[in-house]
């Protein structure tokens, strides 16, 4: 960035003065980083060369960083809270899936495994179907007979009743 | 404040703590303690810094602070520095530079070091690390018109001096 010579007298002139702002500065120390520079400013320069080389000055230790972060207190540092935390989650997803399985443990002892279906063969399966069913017909048929004699049971009673409401009247 | 925001957001600013605190004292491993300790006090204090508006202009705060109890209790004077200065230049000669060149970089750096403290210090936010007069004011706790006071007396005491030394060849 070439500026001409008047902008920089009169930048100059308002720099002594304290008058610039930080971009005017900023202007100054630009142009004067620039190899050929008039006589007249030659120490001016000097100067402005001389801030931005201090500018330059660091710490230049490597382990400089270590040993700040190894003097500051690791107050639960970002890696134990994290730690902290994910055991206590573990922890408690254990405890979940122990109950889960104790419960799981209850309801199969106490209902039986379902029977399981081995029929592949859609005949075979008619047959035990048909087996099941006729079972189940003559269990009812059972049970009816048996009804029959509790129903013979009643007859009599109602007989009864009838009996002795009209000995009654 | 976690560590994260600290090392990213906090340490990177070390260098330019580094620099005022050499400006105070004039010798890099007291500089460097300055910093270190600095630091530790920021992280102590990072509950604070969520209300701070400028946290930099408050660790620069701190540091010329530090540096200020340092010298008392060195008990050092004022123009120790100059010679110190002097030697720290001479670590780290650029390549590229001539000799010329250094010896004028070098003469300014006594007539900076030969300021009183306050002159020092403004010129080098100011210039050196291009600071605002509001942070200025903030860091140095001075009002508008002492730091522009003494920038100007700082700047023009230095121009006239360079004047000097270029007419007579000092």
């Amino acid at each position: 960035m070439l500026m001409d010579s008047k902008r920089i007298e009169e930048l100059l002139a308002r720099y002594w003065e304290c008058e610039t702002s930080l971009e005017e500065e900023q202007q100054l120390h630009q142009y004067f980083q620039q190899k050929d520079i008039p006589e007249q400013w030659k120490e001016t320069a000097a100067l402005f060369k001389y801030f931005q080389q201090q500018k330059k000055k660091s710490i230049t230790d490597v382990s400089f960083d270590d040993q700040v972060l190894a003097s500051v207190p690791k107050a639960k540092g970002k890696t134990i809270s994290f730690f902290y935390n994910t055991m206590r989650i573990a922890a408690g997803v254990a405890v979940l899936m122990v109950a889960i399985w104790f419960i799981r443990k209850e309801v199969r002892s106490t209902n039986p495994p379902e029977t399981v279906d081995t029929y592949e063969d859609p005949k075979l399966a008619f047959e035990e179907t048909k087996k099941a069913l006729m079972m189940i017909s003559k269990s009812f048929g059972k049970a009816e007979e048996q009804a029959k004699k509790i129903n013979l049971f009643n007859e009599a009673q109602d007989e009864i009743r009838k009996k002795e409401k009209s000995t009654k009247m | 404040m976690n560590l994260e925001a600290f090392q990213n957001r906090v340490m990177p600013s070390k260098n330019k703590l580094y620099r005022f605190a050499l400006r105070f004292l004039g010798n890099e491993d007291e500089a460097k303690d300055v910093v270190q300790e600095v630091l530790i006090r920021v992280w102590k204090g990072r509950e604070q810094m969520n209300e701070i508006q400028n946290w930099e202009a408050w660790c620069m705060r701190i540091t010329k602070n530090l540096s200020l109890d340092r010298i008392r209790s060195l008990s050092r004077k004022t123009t120790q520095p100059l010679e110190e200065a002097y030697e720290v230049r001479q670590h780290e000669p650029t390549p590229y530079e001539t000799t010329e060149l250094q010896e004028s970089m070098q003469s300014i750096g006594n007539l900076i070091a030969a300021l009183p403290e306050k002159q020092r210090q403004v010129i080098h936010l100011r210039d050196v690390e291009g600071y605002s007069y509001n942070e200025i004011c903030e860091i140095l706790e001075l009002d508008m018109n002492q730091v522009k006071v003494n920038l100007f007396r700082a700047r023009n005491a230095v121009r006239e001096k360079l004047m000097k030394i270029n007419a007579y060849g000092l």
